[in-house]
């Protein structure tokens, strides 16, 4: 019987982030041993399939897992302990928080070390000194936009990058942004965020009801790249156009910027900010809306995107990162140009204004866009083929 | 309230910090206020042993951190020295914070948190911004002394939204306003305030030092700056979008920011994307001497800031002789007079200011000239430190 592989998944904390839980989950499901490491705080229900080997934040946890760990690789993988540390004294780093996340990969050396977020990179490329192979996740900001402003990041990646045994990309249009960087495109595997479609679909009915406002919302963390002062400003042009609508950002609250560009603008009656929501409570106001808006400057593929397309809500999407190979214009949402707020509005009211019929067509070509690329199932097989690829089993 | 003084009046002027070297407005005023004859007393919530070498009386706010044990020492000292050295102010503050409908515990931590302030004889406690006195409402009365606000932009327009109904209870006292623009005194009238009890006074300059005698503009290329944070205030998002519209009209231009700041990142990355990456320098944060030399050596100064209470920056630009390009936010449009000394764009208008700058680029050398001068004279005339600090002794007049 062939040993199931053991795949790692580090984002440095443990949970993590929606999408990558969705990656654990599935990868698990299909019997692949996951192995988690980092700072643990509140555990999901993981199955038996998933081992959590995280530690607590405080000094003394930290101190027990470091020494535990020192224990057993002593007696058991003294050489490799002495590599590690042999190494790590020429990079300087010899204290406790380098060796309480090190030690317990070096003890378990999985097949595969597979890192989620790129700034922490050179961190790990001593796991393929001792067989694991390195898969690294390029996403959104951390490849878009954080090196063309950090020069010493841009010499890392192009350091580090031709050395990586595989990359998960989340857009072909990322893997390009990483071929820049020195990334071998041979390497790069496009694995598409995957939704599960149980859960997402739709249950408010899209008919019109006696609201005569237009409902327009956004989600996401009030961060510059997902250009909500664009949206602002064309929400202005559509006021001033005598629209008639309501926006919602949801995540957006209690952020100054935008609680004075509505204020200046005079939005306060079309805009509201509200905090950050349950998951599903989010997917319902999705589904409430007429319309999900991304107005962002910098994307990998958003997946608000693609759970809206799921659930049927209309989306209009900046053309920023890998949004247009989900989004066509006019067929499965609309598009258009980044850091364009007259394009915004007027889209907009376009889309306002088409008739049930398209509003239905472009519903139903989202829907068979999600269905046809963007399920678990497919986005786990294509991570067990990025995987495979790099152990060239 | 006040007293009948021939005593030299103090002043106690609360800042958060001791006001670093390149926060010129508040060295020049408590420089100016001494030289006209004031004792000036600093009230501080930070101290940093650097700060001694400040040529002013200090008063640092205690430290509350650490522990909950040693937080409730500190305060038991604190209330201690209430009950025996300052207990009729603390009474009172206590008995002012009771008919403002303050909760008991909210009381008593007002009184442990401004116990400081009473070790002081003052004729005027005056905030040197308006959250500053958010929670002291009621300090300057129970020392005896009068009380004055300073808004700055920030103060006025953003803290309200920040954290709505804060300035309640302060608007409703018996206070003297400064406020650094019509614009913005304005405002304050819209919250009840009487006109008579805001004062404007308007920041200055040194303009023996930004004086355009060696003003250089030659370059093949226009050369264009702005100096401030780098914060989303300042419309840096905007100004680069204008500067691409530039790009596309084939104007050859140099763009020098001269700040630091948390959007570096977002500015940098939409500079990218706009295609101006290489025409614009992130100087980052520059002192004095140096910030007068890029003036010096730029002809456009731009401030299209989405908030503004005044902005010195760009009154230095008008004294060294640039031309000032400036959004309509708040002070700025009395900073700079629309086709007199400089010119006014409607903010978040990217297109409107890429044509302003066009428009100015194509101006004749004596269309420029005439606009420099007037701005010049206007800086001198009117933004020169004499002027503030006769305007500040007149504030506290009693």
């Amino acid at each position: 019987m062939k040993t199931p592989l053991k795949i790692a998944i580090y984002s440095g904390e443990i949970p993590s982030t929606t999408f990558i839980e969705r990656l654990i989950t599935g990868l698990s499901q299909s019997g692949t041993q996951v192995l988690l490491f980092g700072v643990k705080h509140k555990l999901p229900a993981y199955s038996n399939q998933v081992t959590v080997l995280g530690y607590k934040p405080d000094r003394l946890s930290k101190f027990f897992y470091v020494f535990k760990f020192t224990v057993l690789l002593t007696l058991f993988k003294r050489h490799d302990k002495k590599r590690l540390d042999t190494y790590l004294k020429q990079q300087h780093k010899t204290d406790l928080y380098t060796k309480v996340k090190y030690y317990p990969v070096l003890w378990h050396q999985p097949d595969v070390f597979h890192v989620q977020w790129a700034k922490g990179l050179d961190d790990w490329m001593w796991v393929q000194d001792f067989g694991m192979k390195l898969v690294f996740s390029l996403r959104g900001a951390h490849i878009n936009y954080s090196p063309i402003a950090d020069e010493t990041l841009a010499v890392m990646y192009s350091n580090c990058f031709p050395k990586v045994d595989g990359f998960h990309a989340v857009s072909k249009a990322i893997g390009l942004e990483a071929e820049k960087y020195g990334a071998n495109a041979n390497r790069i595997h496009v694995v598409y965020s995957g939704l599960d479609l149980n859960v997402l679909k739709a249950n408010v009915p899209k008919v019109s009801t006696t609201e005569t406002r237009f409902k327009m919302i956004s989600v996401g963390r009030p961060h510059w790249k997902k250009g909500y002062s664009y949206m602002l400003d064309a929400c202005k042009q559509l006021k001033d156009s005598g629209f008639h609508f309501n926006y919602i950002i949801v995540g957006g609250s209690d952020t100054i910027e935008y609680q004075y560009h509505i204020h200046d603008l005079g939005l306060t009656d079309n805009v509201q900010l509200i905090s950050k929501k349950r998951f599903q409570d989010v997917q319902h106001l999705i589904q409430e809306s007429d319309l999900l808006v991304l107005p962002s400057v910098e994307e990998g593929i958003a997946n608000v995107v693609l759970e809206a397309m799921a659930s049927g809500t209309l989306v209009l999407s900046t053309d920023c990162g890998g949004m247009q190979e989900v989004i066509r214009d006019g067929e499965t949402g609309f598009l258009v140009p980044i850091r364009d707020s007259k394009s915004l509005a007027h889209k907009i009211s376009a889309i306002a204004n088409l008739q049930p019929a398209e509003k239905k067509y472009i519903r139903e070509t989202a829907l068979q866009t999600i269905t046809k690329s963007h399920t678990i199932q497919q986005m786990v097989e294509s991570m067990f083929k990025l995987y495979h690829r790099v152990l060239n089993v | 309230m006040s007293k009948k003084t021939t005593h030299i009046l103090t002043i106690g002027l609360v800042l958060s910090t001791v006001p670093q070297y390149s926060e010129t407005f508040f060295r020049n005023k408590i420089k100016g206020l001494q030289k006209k004859g004031f004792r000036v007393v600093l009230f501080v919530d930070y101290y940093e042993p650097e700060d001694s070498t400040f040529d002013c009386e200090i008063v640092a706010s205690p430290h509350f951190g650490g522990s909950f044990f040693k937080r409730l020492f500190y305060s038991f000292i604190v209330i201690l020295k209430a009950v025996f050295f300052s207990p009729k102010c603390s009474f009172r503050l206590f008995k002012l914070n009771r008919v403002d409908g303050i909760s008991l515990k909210a009381n008593l931590k007002q009184l442990i948190l401004n116990q400081f302030f009473f070790s002081q004889d003052l004729d005027w406690l005056h905030f040197g911004f308006g959250m500053l006195a958010v929670g002291r409402e009621n300090v300057a009365t129970a020392m005896q002394a009068n009380m004055a606000v300073s808004f700055r932009g920030y103060d006025l327009y953003l803290s309200p939204l920040k954290h709505p109904g804060c300035f309640n209870i302060l608007f409703t006292k018996v206070v003297r306003y400064h406020v650094l623009s019509e614009e913005m005194k304005l405002t304050l009238t819209e919250y009840q305030i009487s006109p008579s009890s805001i004062y404007v006074i308007t920041p200055a300059i040194d303009t023996q030092f930004f004086n355009s005698n060696n003003h250089v503009t030659k370059s093949s290329i226009v050369q264009l700056i702005t100096i401030g944070r780098l914060h989303w205030k300042k419309g840096f998002e905007y100004t680069l979008q204008a500067l691409a519209y530039l790009k596309q009209n084939g104007i050859g231009f140099h763009y020098t920011i001269i700040g630091d700041g948390d959007e570096k990142e977002r500015l940098i990355f939409a500079a990218h994307q706009l295609g101006i990456l290489d025409n614009i320098t992130f100087a980052g944060k520059l002192p004095q001497k140096e910030v007068k030399a890029k003036l010096e050596k730029s002809a456009i100064y731009i401030q299209y800031s989405i908030q503004e209470g005044f902005c010195n920056a760009v009154l230095e630009a008008q004294a060294m002789g640039l031309l000032c390009v400036v959004s309509d936010a708040e002070g700025l449009q009395e900073n700079v007079l629309h086709a007199e000394t400089g010119w006014v764009v409607t903010k978040r208008q990217p297109k409107l200011l890429a044509n302003q700058l066009i428009s100015v680029i194509k101006l004749s050398e004596k269309e420029k000239t005439a606009i420099q001068e007037h701005a010049i004279i206007r800086v001198r005339n009117h933004f020169n430190l004499n002027k503030q600090q006769t305007a500040f002794q007149s504030f506290y007049k009693l």
